[in-house]
């Protein structure tokens, strides 16, 4: 178990794709430390022979057809839909800054 | 005309029945009820009136026609704002999506609709439904209708505060590790966070997909089990829903003679320090309410259950941090200028997400980054199964387990927003039924002294009619 600190933060930030304030920082690193040790308690126990669960149903490979589903076959636009919802919309194409 | 306090959704559908009132009538009283209270308490972030009035006057016409109608018909509900319903904002209580409008139905809407319910509007929540008290949502604090200085408990904040003060006859809420249970104790309704599987949860918003189910909020314990039968069911856009029989009798005409069979179970772990002495004697007046109908009570262990909290908040943030990926402002939502798509991306979070979703991203990709994965994410999945195999063991010799919901009554606006630890401590007697997959029930203690106080009825998978017929004759002792 290790403890977290100030470029640890900073780099799960840049994995995170989120822009920390200074501000912040000093606050959510003392929250993160404080809850990281309290994950402690875990160690405690012997897990060495149990099973992970890991998700909560015993459901294994569920899978079924494609089905086509319900269609806007009015013609009408449809302002929930697709392009109607893009922040910035350029003639029905998704607009985005440059990658580069 | 009916009065609004007096109806649940068994009195409103006689009621529509009898033609004591009309669907039209209950649910334009209701929209001035909720203009007249809802700016106290911020139980509602969007109406939807236009089309529940349409909804309402097709019961009407339904039942002047004499045609086939169901338990819902007219009936108005409350949806949770991390519930799609098409055509209407689905917020999840985040700025990040303040302008999305629900592109489809969620399945759960998807049914209300088709049981001719009308949905009157789209609840708060804290934000992404995380939180345990209302005040982290990205738009206003939801306050507890028993007491406006107190938090209505969270994460279903509006949902709870909607039927708690008569803004709304029943709602649906998720539940991920509370967030139906934990606010209705606090608000004095019932909750019922249903068996993981038993409701799709297609078109919810996801916060940890192995834990997050949707559930009823209701007035009584009948109308919970009225509204889980409507909203269940194996659903193909959901591929970890379970095609389950369920008895009708058993779930809707519970019988004494059945109920008085079952046996209950009392775990230590449960009645432990920091559980307020006032919570706890309300919830052994209940279990002597309980065995005076007949039922057994027997004391049980569930040794892990202390790991539950830290087991709880590795696996929920590692499942969110995922989760919450999708939330970029690059298709939908609210998006910022910036230079280039990456700086978009921080940009949009950044200013998108509160302070509990970014803590919890940030918690989640740490467990979960190459180095602690094993420590943190991998061992919690293998407290999980011990969680879980505690309660296997616990049904092989009870049918029921009986426990508070909550370690307090509901604490003050600001009392607890500064610690995080703290807050999620509030969670810790309904975490473990997530982390087990299991049915769960929050009902409000009857003849109570002071603010509401909740005691939960725990079940075997699948076995919502345990609980739901025990709670069902609970409420008749004080009928």
């Amino acid at each position: 178990m290790a403890d977290i600190n100030k470029k640890d933060l900073e780099h799960l930030a840049e994995l995170s794709r989120i822009e920390l304030k200074e501000s912040e920082e000093a606050k959510l690193l003392k929250d993160l430390e404080e809850i990281l040790n309290y994950f402690k308690e875990l160690q405690e126990l012997d897990t060495e022979n149990v099973e992970p669960m890991t998700g909560g149903t015993d459901n294994k490979n569920v899978v079924r057809e494609d089905m086509p589903g319900k269609t806007d076959d009015t013609g009408k636009a449809y302002p929930a839909r697709g392009p109607g919802q893009f922040p910035e919309n350029k003639g029905g194409y998704l607009k985005v800054p440059p990658v580069f | 005309m009916a009065h609004l306090h007096d109806l649940t959704i068994k009195k409103f559908h006689e009621g529509l029945l009898k033609k004591d009132f009309s669907a039209l009538e209950i649910t334009q009283a209701t929209y001035d009820w909720i203009e007249k209270r809802d700016s106290e308490i911020g139980a509602y972030l969007s109406l939807n009136k236009d089309f529940a009035i349409k909804q309402a006057e097709a019961a009407d016409i339904k039942i002047a026609k004499n045609e086939k109608v169901t338990k819902l018909t007219g009936i108005p509900i409350a949806l949770k704002d991390n519930i799609l319903v098409e055509g209407l904002p689905a917020t999840a209580g985040s700025k990040i999506l303040k302008d999305y409008t629900a592109s489809y139905d969620s399945t759960v809407s998807k049914r209300l609709k088709d049981a001719g319910a009308v949905i009157l509007g789209k609840t708060n929540l804290d934000e992404f439904a995380m939180g345990s008290s209302g005040e982290n949502s990205g738009f206003k604090i939801t306050k507890n209708p028993k007491d406006l200085e107190r938090v209505p408990g969270g994460s279903s904040s509006g949902s709870t505060a909607a039927v708690a003060d008569h803004m709304a006859v029943a709602a649906l809420g998720s539940d991920t590790g509370g967030s139906i249970r934990q606010p209705a104790a606090f608000c004095g309704v019932v909750g019922l966070k249903p068996t993981y599987g038993s409701v799709s949860r297609h078109g919810l918003i996801a916060l940890a997909s192995s834990l997050d189910q949707i559930g009823p909020l209701t007035k009584t314990v009948e109308d919970a089990a009225i509204l889980f039968n409507e909203i269940r069911g194996k659903d193909d856009l959901d591929a970890t829903s379970a095609d389950v029989d369920y008895s009708l009798e058993d779930l809707l005409n519970p019988k004494l003679e059945n109920i008085k069979k079952l046996k209950i179970g009392i775990p230590e772990e449960y009645f432990i320090e920091g559980l307020d002495k006032g919570v706890s004697a309300e919830v052994e007046r209940v279990i002597n309410d309980i065995k005076s109908l007949g039922l057994e009570i027997k004391k049980i262990r569930l040794p892990h259950t202390k790991y539950a909290l830290s087991c709880y908040y590795i696996i929920m943030p590692a499942e969110a941090s995922s989760n919450l990926e999708r939330f970029d402002g690059i298709r939908y939502g609210t998006r910022h200028k910036a230079g280039s798509l990456l700086d978009l991306y921080r940009k949009n979070r950044e200013a998108g997400f509160g302070a509990e979703p970014k803590r919890r991203i940030l918690l989640g990709n740490f467990v979960l980054s190459s180095g602690y994965y094993d420590a943190y994410y991998s061992k919690a999945q293998k407290v999980r199964q011990l969680i879980k195999r505690d309660f296997d063991e616990a049904f092989k010799e009870v049918d029921v387990i009986a426990t508070p919901v909550t370690p307090t009554r509901a604490f003050k606006i600001g009392e607890k927003s500064a610690d995080p630890l703290e807050m999620y401590l509030s969670d810790i007697f309904t975490i473990p039924v997530n982390l087990a997959g299991l049915p769960a029930l929050s009902i409000p203690v009857k003849k109570r002294t002071g603010l509401p106080v909740g005691f939960q009825l725990i079940g075997r998978r699948f076995r919502e009619a345990d609980i739901l017929g025990i709670g069902q004759f609970y409420e008749k002792l004080y009928n």
